[in-house]
C-alpha cells in the first residue's frame, strides 16, 4: 500500500499561494489604474505600449483594465453562462454519479437543484432576456479550489463545509449555509465498534462528551476519511490514537479490503443515504438511544472567490430568501427524506455538464495510510 | 382551307401533342416509382440498423453495469465493429463497403445513423467507465433515443422510438403512430414493418415493431406497478409482448 505523500499537499499549497500572490499584485495594479481614473488610463496604456512594444503584453494590460468596467455579475449576464464546479466524486444525495438519460449524460442531486435555483435567479437579475445557463465542470474535489483560484469557475457547490477549522483556503469566500443540519458522522460494519463507543458513553452518565467517547472508543481502530474533506481534517486534529487511512473517495474506502477498515468518517447526511440505499452492509454509528452519532456540527456553503462581492451578496440574499420561503427546507426533504430513484430525477431535472472538463481517467482511486501522525 | 383540312390539321396537332407529352413523361413515370421503392428499402435498413445498435448495447449490458471494472473497453470503435458484424449477419450488407445496388438514399443515410450511434457511445464513455457504479441507465432505450435524435437532427428523415405508454414523454406516439401501434399490438409477433404512404403519397411512414426479450423484463416485467431500478413503474410485460416500435418518416417531395 502506497504511503500517503505530503509533498502533493505541499505542492498544491505552494501553487495556491503563488496564485493568490499573483492575484494580489493584479489587485494592486487594478487599484492604481482605478486611481488614475478613466482619463488617465489611455495615456498610461500608450506609455506602457512604448515600453512593452512587440511583447504582446499590451493585450494583457488591456485585459487587466477590462474588469474595471465589468464586474463578475455583468460578466455572467453577458456570457449567459454560470460556470459552476461540482465534485466528480459522488456525494449522494448532494451529487449523484452521472447517469445516461434520454437527454444525454446528466447529474442530479440537492446541490444540482440549488445550482438551478441560482441560475434561475441570475436569469431574472440579468433582465430575463436570455436564460443564464449553468455550465457544470465536474472535477476532482481537490481541484475545485485550484480551478476557482485560477478563475475558471464563478462558484462551486459540493456539500462543502465552511465552519470546520482548516476547511477554508485563503482567497475563497463561503456563503451562508444552504444545509445546516449536517455534521460529521461515522459508519461501521462490526458491532464491536458500536459497543465500544456505547460503553464509553455509558461511563459518562449525566455528562456526555462525544469527543472523549470517540477518542477512547476508536482507539487502535483503522479509520478511513476522504482526502481533504472535513472528516479528514477532523480525524487529523482530534483522533490521535487511530490508524488513519486517507482515501481518494468514499467508494474507495468501502471497497478497501486490506487493511480492514473499522470506521468510515464522512458527512452524516451522505452516510445516512448510502447506508440505506447503496451499501446496506454498512450502518450508521449511533448513540445509546439509537439516534445518529454526530462527531461535530457542520454546515454547507456555496463557495466563490473573495473579490466577488456582488456575487457574494447575490448568493447570500438568494439563500436567505430560499430559506425564508421554505424552498430550501423543501429541497432538503425532497432529497434526504423522500423515497425516489435518482436516475428518474436525473432524466427529468438533471443538468448536463461539460464532458471535456471531466478528468479523463477518473476512477474512485484508492486508500493509503496517513504519514507523519 | 376546307373544313376537312382544318379537322385533319387539328387532329394531327392533337396527336403530335399527345405523343410529345407521352414521350416526355414516360421516363418520369418510371422515375416516380423509384424514389418510393428506394425510400421503403431505406426505411427498413435504417430500422434494422437502429435495432442492431440496441441489440449490441443489450449484449454488453452486464459489462456496462459491472461496478468492479473502471475502463470497460466498450469504446465507440468496439461498438461499431460489433454493429457492422451483426448488420452483415442480418442483411448481408457490409456497412463499411456499401453495395452498389443499394438505393442512393440508403447509401447516404446508413453511414449517418452509424456515425450518430457511435457518437452516442462516445458521449456515454464517462458514464460507462465509472467504477463503483452498477446501473448507469445506458440501456437500449436511452441509447436508441439519443441515436435517433442525433440522426434526425442531421437529416430530413426522422427516426423515433415510440410506444403506447412511453416512460419518456418525448416518445409519445403521434396519431398515425398510435393507430399503427394498436394494430401491431393485436397482431402476432412478427418482424414485418408497417409501411404506408400518407399526405398524397409524399411521406413514407414506417413502423418496425420491437418486442420484449427476457433481458428487458428485469425493468419492464412483473410485478406491474412496482418501481424498477431506474424509478419507473414496471409495465408487467411478458416475453414477446410488443414493447414499441421504431418509427421512420421520409418525406419524398423534399428530394
Amino acid at each position: 500500500m502506497a504511503l500517503y505523500n505530503r509533498s502533493s499537499i505541499l505542492n498544491s499549497m505552494i501553487m495556491s499561494r503563488s496564485i493568490i500572490r499573483i492575484r494580489s499584485i493584479t489587485r494592486r495594479l487594478r487599484h492604481c489604474l482605478k486611481e488614475l481614473g478613466s482619463q488617465g488610463i489611455v495615456p498610461f496604456l500608450i506609455v506602457l505600449g512604448f515600453f512593452l512594444q512587440g511583447c504582446g503584453l499590451v493585450f494583457d494590460a488591456v485585459e487587466l483594465v477590462q474588469p474595471l468596467a465589468r464586474d463578475e455579475m455583468s460578466a455572467i449576464c453577458s456570457r449567459g453562462q454560470l460556470r459552476v464546479g461540482i465534485s466528480v466524486e459522488p456525494f449522494r444525495p448532494f451529487v449523484f454519479p452521472a447517469v445516461y438519460t434520454d437527454e444525454g449524460v446528466r447529474v442530479t442531486g440537492l446541490d444540482v437543484e440549488l445550482i438551478r435555483e441560482v441560475a434561475d435567479a441570475l436569469t431574472i437579475y440579468c433582465g430575463g432576456q436570455k436564460p443564464v445557463v449553468p455550465t457544470l465542470h465536474l472535477t476532482r474535489f481537490r481541484d475545485l479550489f485550484i480551478e476557482m483560484n485560477e478563475g475558471h469557475l464563478d462558484l462551486f457547490v459540493s456539500s462543502i463545509g465552511g465552519n470546520v477549522p482548516g476547511a477554508r483556503p485563503a482567497g475563497l469566500w463561503y456563503s451562508i449555509p444552504y444545509f445546516h443540519n449536517g455534521g460529521i458522522g461515522a459508519m461501521i460494519q462490526k458491532p464491536e465498534v458500536s459497543e465500544s463507543v456505547r460503553a464509553q458513553f455509558q461511563k459518562q452518565t449525566g455528562n456526555p462528551d462525544t469527543l472523549a467517547a470517540i477518542q477512547t472508543g476508536f482507539s487502535g481502530l483503522t479509520v478511513a476519511a476522504q482526502k481533504g474533506r472535513t472528516s479528514h481534517l477532523y480525524a487529523e486534529a482530534n483522533l490521535k490514537n487511530i490508524r488513519l487511512l486517507i482515501c481518494d473517495s468514499l467508494p474507495a474506502a468501502v471497497e478497501t479490503r486490506d487493511p480492514r477498515i473499522d470506521v468510515i468518517l464522512s458527512k452524516h447526511a451522505i452516510l445516512d443515504y448510502v447506508t440505506k440505499h447503496v451499501w446496506p452492509d454498512w450502518r450508521l454509528l449511533t448513540r445509546n438511544d439509537g439516534t445518529p452519532l454526530i462527531l461535530t456540527q457542520e454546515s454547507f456553503s456555496v463557495v466563490t472567490v473573495e473579490e466577488h462581492k456582488r456575487l457574494q451578496w447575490f448568493l447570500n440574499n438568494l439563500l436567505y430568501r430560499l430559506e425564508e420561503s421554505g424552498r430550501l427546507e423543501h429541497m432538503r426533504r425532497r432529497w434526504l427524506e423522500e423515497d425516489y430513484a435518482p436516475t428518474r430525477r436525473a432524466t427529468t431535472e438533471g443538468l448536463p455538464f461539460e464532458v471535456s472538463k471531466v478528468p479523463e481517467h477518473y476512477d474512485q482511486g484508492q486508500c493509503r495510510f496517513a504519514t507523519g501522525r | 382551307m376546307s373544313k376537312k383540312d382544318i379537322l385533319m390539321e387539328s387532329r394531327a396537332f392533337l396527336f403530335i401533342s399527345l405523343s410529345l407529352v407521352f414521350f416526355l413523361t414516360w421516363p418520369n413515370i418510371g422515375r416516380a416509382q423509384a424514389p418510393r421503392e428506394d425510400a421503403e428499402i431505406t426505411a427498413q435498413h435504417l430500422a434494422i440498423l437502429l435495432n442492431v445498435g440496441r441489440l449490441i448495447i443489450e449484449r454488453n449490458q452486464t459489462l456496462i453495469n459491472d461496478p468492479r471494472r473502471g475502463d470497460k473497453g466498450f469504446t465507440p470503435e468496439v461498438f461499431e465493429h460489433e454493429v457492422v458484424d451483426e448488420f452483415i449477419g442480418q442483411t448481408h450488407i457490409d456497412l463499411k463497403n456499401l453495395p452498389s445496388h443499394l438505393p442512393s438514399l440508403a447509401k447516404e443515410l446508413l453511414p449517418v445513423l452509424l456515425q450518430s450511434s457511435k457518437e452516442v457511445v462516445a458521449d456515454a464513455q464517462l458514464v460507462i467507465n465509472q467504477k463503483g457504479i452498477g446501473y448507469k441507465n445506458f440501456v437500449p432505450a436511452t441509447f436508441g433515443s439519443q441515436a435517433a435524435r442525433k440522426f434526425s437532427n442531421r437529416s430530413h428523415v426522422k427516426i423515433k422510438q415510440t410506444t403506447l405508454n412511453p416512460r419518456n414523454l418525448k416518445n409519445t406516439p403521434d396519431a398515425y403512430e398510435e393507430n399503427a401501434l394498436k394494430r401491431l399490438a393485436t397482431q402476432p409477433a412478427s418482424n414485418t414493418s408497417i409501411i404506408e404512404w400518407i399526405d398524397n403519397d409524399t411521406t413514407l411512414r414506417a413502423l418496425t415493431p420491437i418486442y420484449y426479450s427476457k433481458d428487458c423484463l428485469a425493468c419492464h416485467g412483473d410485478p406491474k406497478g412496482i418501481l424498477d431500478i431506474s424509478g419507473y413503474p414496471r409495465e408487467g410485460a411478458q416475453e414477446g409482448d410488443l414493447a414499441g416500435a421504431i418509427s421512420i418518416q421520409i418525406p419524398v417531395k423534399n428530394r
